[in-house]
């Protein structure tokens, strides 16, 4: 039998060759290399569903590729233990449904840009298909990465290719500046996440992720009292976790956009709408998220940064639902939304609702990257207006689009019975236990429970306006039309979007007593296959939180939470309804007032991060001095001294024959008198 | 017989003579008659060791140093007809090009 996990290095190796080949050979291709990129990511996706199928059977896999560095840490000063830093490969069952997830995605998302970019004729299609090659490359090496380290390296190139690809178009001003604005925001965060990834090293002495000699395990031992964990500045072993998880967790709040470092990802709306899926449902923004869920035996022992993530999660859930309700661009409102479903996984995650995270991580996978895909499908249609204010009853134009991109907004709005109603619950549900008896998580909690109505009115308002009423302009009354290469991957996804709930029924597994239907909750609990120190119960077992309930009991608290919230949901999506679904909708947010203009402006949070950077531009500016006049003054110096003693030396030459005789002449005889001292010829 | 020190005498007198049209001469054909001196005063000084220490090799040498002159004043004729086309003139000083 061959084992498919020794084809794993094969799912990162497919679209990285497909890079190559794009990059080398793009221009001489069809299609400038898009069948290549969709080869490879379907290859990958095979791959791994066999790998998922392998799991499924029993299996795990974790492998030390290749050795880097092995180094003493006590010689090289960073720490009690020898140090090794290593490439490996990590397939349990979080990775494995990544793994899938992230190369269907890609696939479809490969596909559907045939129908955005090549049929719309947009140039320097190599490069855009290079982008995306490297893009679900980089991911796909994050995902398996079984060290932080090596997950560092492919984190930081994933934001390598988000900046790649959302400046895409870079003859035009915008694209660039966002571009710039991503890559900033985003290494900001990774500058903590380094420092995180260092210290992690100097504490244990590994940064592996599996195995009993892995830093989840040692951090466990170390404050049981049974492992001797290094600490700076005598600090108490717990303190010093914190700082280590708060550090880390600074990468995943810039990359999952959580406040206050989302300001990057509205902005990345000027990449083409295809890479803002792939951005917003499978990698870049999804990495933030998998790197906590993938290192959550480390912070489940830190009571504090659980507390954190959930605030942050829950206030950002809340924070980012506001700021769409405004919103006049198709894919801004779909932007904010992102932030705010990231909002609720990290709520999720540090509430303790490790599987509630996961299976969050891949509905929203799915819905979103549908949404994201019909939104290209519209702005295909429309000519690439954006604006919804200029568009207005597309339904009955683009039938597939509408009924896939209503699916998508049914399940991200969290409506009974699609997949985001059974993953936002489940979040919800797994906060109001655990908060019981914590104000801080039962205050994240309710921002979240706010933020259900925001999101299922701006979801709303934004399928009201575009697809119902009466067409407002002549381009909306005459749309483009859109081809089976959109149609496809929006086919398969709005299916998707409408039935992966049901993996994980545990509302009614727990109301009706079912055992064995909340499938992902058994997955990654090692029910199929997995190490047992990655599993959900284990996490559960270290967790600071113990379940309270209301209402006397389990399946009342579930009951009401489920109710709760899909009450709220269908109240949003009927005052959006009642607002926006009419032939000649008005622009109701005008009635906000003020408070509309703050909520346009994003609460102002780009200003004033303008201002903090001025703040430092001092700082800046003394950088700069030293850099200019003492780094650049050396390299200047030491070639201005060879060019100026190269100049007087040259004068030596004069292209006279008889000089060089001369020369030749002088040099032989003093070399035979300075020889004939040596020798004592004279004395 | 003659000893030695007289034939390396003559040999140095001939060589500097020619190293000194080497160096004050400007013209190119008097350059080549100066190098001829110095092979020249080299081949003296093979043959007179040569029979000195009766060994046949330093003869077999100055026929080579003989055969070598003549391809050399070939080849340097040919320089300065070249020179000549170019500049007009068979003064070495005139061409500087050759430089930085």
């Amino acid at each position: 039998m061959v084992d498919a996990f020794a084809y794993v290095p094969a799912i990162v190796v497919l679209p990285f060759v497909s890079f190559l080949v794009a990059l080398a050979f793009g221009k001489y291709l069809p299609k400038g290399g898009a069948f290549g990129g969709i080869a490879a990511t379907a290859g990958s996706f095979l791959l791994s569903l066999w790998v998922l199928a392998t799991v499924a059977g029993g299996g795990q896999h974790t492998e030390t590729l290749y050795t880097w560095v092995s180094t003493d840490g006590i010689a090289a000063g960073i720490g009690p233990q020898e140090i090794e830093l290593t490439f490996g490969v990590l397939i349990d069952p979080l990775s494995a449904l990544m793994l899938v997830i992230v190369t269907l995605i890609a696939t479809l998302v490969h596909v559907f840009s045939l129908g955005y970019m090549n049929d719309e004729g947009e140039r320097d299609l190599p490069r855009y298909y290079a982008g995306l090659g490297l893009f679900t490359a980089s991911m796909l090496g994050f995902v398996v990465a079984d060290n932080l380290l090596m997950a560092f390296m492919f984190f930081e190139l994933v934001g390598l290719c988000s900046y790649l690809l959302i400046g895409f178009h870079f003859r035009e001003p915008g694209p660039p500046s966002a571009a710039k604005k991503a890559f900033l925001v985003t290494r900001f965060g990774d500058y903590f996440f380094l420092i995180g990834v260092v210290a992690v090293f100097a504490t244990f002495g590994t940064a592996s992720f599996v195995g009993s000699e892995s830093f989840p395990v040692l951090a466990e031992h170390a404050l049981n009292g049974e492992f001797d964990a290094w600490t700076p500045f005598g600090l108490d072993v717990g303190t010093w976790f914190t700082a280590v998880g708060l550090l880390v967790l600074g990468g995943a709040i810039g990359k999952s956009a959580q406040f206050p470092l989302h300001t990057w990802l509205p902005d990345a709306m000027e990449g083409p709408t295809p890479v803002s899926a792939l951005i917003h449902a499978a990698t870049m923004v999804a990495a933030g998220v998998y790197l906590v869920a993938r290192m959550y035996g480390f912070y489940v022992l830190t009571p504090t940064t659980m507390a954190i993530i959930a605030f942050v999660g829950g206030f950002t859930a809340l924070f980012a639902a506001t700021m769409g309700l405004v919103k006049e661009e198709l894919k801004q409102v779909l932007a904010y939304s992102t932030i705010s479903q990231y909002g609720y996984m990290m709520l999720a995650l540090g509430a303790g609702g490790y599987v509630a995270a996961v299976f969050h991580l891949m509905t929203h996978a799915f819905f979103k990257a549908l949404l994201f895909l019909g939104a290209g499908a519209v702005i295909i249609a429309m000519h690439h207006e954006e604006n919804m204010w200029e568009m207005g009853g597309l339904k009955e134009k683009l039938p597939v689009t509408y009924w896939t991109f209503v699916a998508g907004s049914l399940a991200l709005a969290g409506i009974f019975p699609f997949a985001g109603f059974w993953s936002k619950d489940e979040i919800l549900y797994e906060a109001l236990v655990h908060g019981l008896n914590e104000p801080l998580l039962l205050g994240a909690w309710a921002m979240g429970l706010l933020a259900v109505p925001v999101t299922a009115f701006y979801t709303f308002r934004m399928v009201f306006l575009t697809f119902h009423g009466e067409p407002r302009t002549d381009t909306a009354r005459d749309p483009h039309p859109i081809r089976w290469n959109v149609k496809g991957p929006l086919t398969v996804l709005g299916v998707l979007a409408v039935v992966s709930g049901a993996v994980n029924m545990v509302p009614v597994q727990k109301v009706l007593g079912l055992e064995g239907i909340d499938f992902l909750h058994l997955w990654l609990d090692g029910h199929y296959g997995g190490f047992s120190e990655l599993t959900s119960h284990h996490y559960a077992d270290l967790g600071p939180y113990s379940s309270g309930y209301i209402a006397g009991g389990e399946i009342p608290t579930v009951l009401i939470g489920a109710g709760v919230s899909l009450a709220l949901a269908l109240g949003g999506l009927g005052l959006a309804w009642k607002l926006y679904n009419v032939p000649e909708p008005a622009e109701h947010t005008a009635a906000l007032g003020g408070i509309k203009t703050v909520l346009y402006n994003n609460y102002y949070q780009d200003e004033l991060q303008v201002r903090i950077a001025q703040v430092t531009a001092g700082v800046a500016s003394v950088a700069d001095t030293f850099d200019q006049g003492v780094i650049d003054g050396v390299v200047n110096g030491v070639s201005s001294v060879s060019l100026v003693s190269g100049d007087r030396i040259r004068r030596v030459q004069t292209g006279v024959v008889t000089h060089y005789a001369a020369l030749l002449t002088l040099g032989v005889t003093g070399l035979i008198l300075v020889l004939g001292v040596l020798g004592g010829w004279f004395l | 017989m003659v000893a030695p020190e007289y034939y390396l005498l003559l040999a140095a007198a001939v060589f500097c003579i020619g190293l000194f049209g080497v160096l004050t001469r400007r013209n190119a054909l008097y350059f080549l008659m100066s190098v001829e001196l110095m092979l020249n005063a080299a081949n003296i000084n093979f043959v007179a060791f040569s029979s000195y220490y009766g060994d046949l090799t330093g003869q077999v040498f100055a026929l080579f140093v003989i055969a070598l002159a003549a391809a050399e004043v070939a080849i340097g004729i040919g320089i300065i007809l070249v020179l000549y086309r170019n500049f007009g003139v068979t003064d070495v000083t005139v061409p500087r090009e050759m430089r930085w």
